[in-house]
């Protein structure tokens, strides 16, 4: 199967119809957007209070292995969450979705997100313990907390902007 | 009333100010986009401070004060950068808000999760010790918790929904 063919058969499935409204509930769309929207606000809100951790700016009375456990497993139940709301979503127009600029980049920046993210959880990271405290964190941990949250805001923008140019 | 609303969003719709964001189109996507960014900070920080009153997620995660007291001025912080890009939005397009019924749910739901969250910080800050433990935590703190996150949810589907009420 062609990747054409592929899109144009999610397109064609009863869910991408139903979300699209052809069912006769328009009010789906905005609602799965909606959990969308919510559970992008909980990535987002939680990932950027460890980011900021590593830069050194906030919670700097907690340390750093602390604050991830507490905040991580918030980040990844909203991330599975922002994944099935956002894959019903794509669906209903797959072949649009797929071709449109801003959802590529959106997608580029996820990947790099997480390229981030696994360099320094088996690079700096694993040593934690020696710089759980330190102030100002070393800079290893304040580049991969930059860079995720420009990379994140980046991710909202072009996530934004898809509705617009769609 | 509807008449006067009407008038009212004309008039703002005829600034140069309005005039000038109607013109650029990259000024509302950029301003929702940051509108997004500012509300991940705020339900962010009540879903940890909420489901820390429930009860639920890290046990080991810092006590309920100290929640407060390191997230409450982020949530303070973000609702000013929510008040102005929202503002960018209304003046931009201001019947596309006023017209919408889920924009005035919204503007009623904001104030009462509002000055839920400032009694919530007012009591904790009364007696933290007494907030810290769960055993002597008051039974309502689980209501207000459940309540808050619920108006936050209902915020943020009728800001979604404000975009679809004109079909």
């Amino acid at each position: 199967m062609s990747l054409e063919e592929l899109l144009d058969s999610i397109q064609r499935s009863s869910l991408a119809a139903a979300v699209r409204g052809d069912s006769g509930w328009e009010w789906l769309f905005p609602n799965i957007e909606t959990c969308h929207v919510l559970a992008l606000a909980l990535v987002f809100g939680s990932i950027l209070m460890v980011d900021l951790r590593l830069l050194g700016i906030t919670s700097r009375d907690s340390p750093v292995s602390k604050l991830s456990a507490e905040c991580l497993p918030y980040t990844w139940v909203a991330f599975i969450c922002a994944v099935i709301s956002g894959t019903v979503l794509f669906t209903s127009r797959a072949h649009t979705y797929f071709y449109n600029l801003q959802f590529e980049l959106k997608f580029a920046f996820m990947a790099l997100a997480g390229l981030n993210m696994a360099v320094f959880h088996f690079g700096a990271y694993r040593q934690v313990l020696a710089w759980d405290t330190r102030l100002p964190p070393p800079p290893a941990a304040r580049l991969a907390g930059a860079l995720s949250i420009a990379l994140w805001i980046a991710v909202i923008f072009c996530g934004r902007w898809i509705g617009f140019k769609t | 009333m509807a008449h006067m609303i009407q008038q009212w969003a004309d008039w703002i719709s005829s600034t140069a100010l309005s005039q000038w964001f109607q013109s650029e189109e990259w000024v509302v996507p950029t301003s929702q986009s940051i509108h997004l960014l500012g509300l991940s900070v705020v339900f962010g920080c009540a879903v940890l401070i909420n489901l820390r009153l429930l009860g639920i997620g890290a046990a080991s995660g810092r006590s309920v004060s100290r929640l407060l007291d390191s997230l409450l001025p982020w949530i303070y912080r973000a609702l000013v950068v929510l008040l102005l890009t929202g503002a960018v939005q209304t003046i931009a397009e201001p019947m596309r808000q006023f017209g919408a019924p889920a924009f005035w749910l919204k503007m009623l739901m904001i104030p009462v999760v509002l000055s839920l969250t400032a009694g919530l910080a007012g009591a904790v800050r009364r007696n933290c010790a007494r907030w810290d433990s769960s055993a002597t935590r008051p039974a309502g703190a689980k209501v207000v918790a459940l309540v808050s996150l619920g108006l936050w949810v209902g915020i943020i589907f009728c800001g979604r929904f404000i975009g679809y009420s004109h079909g």
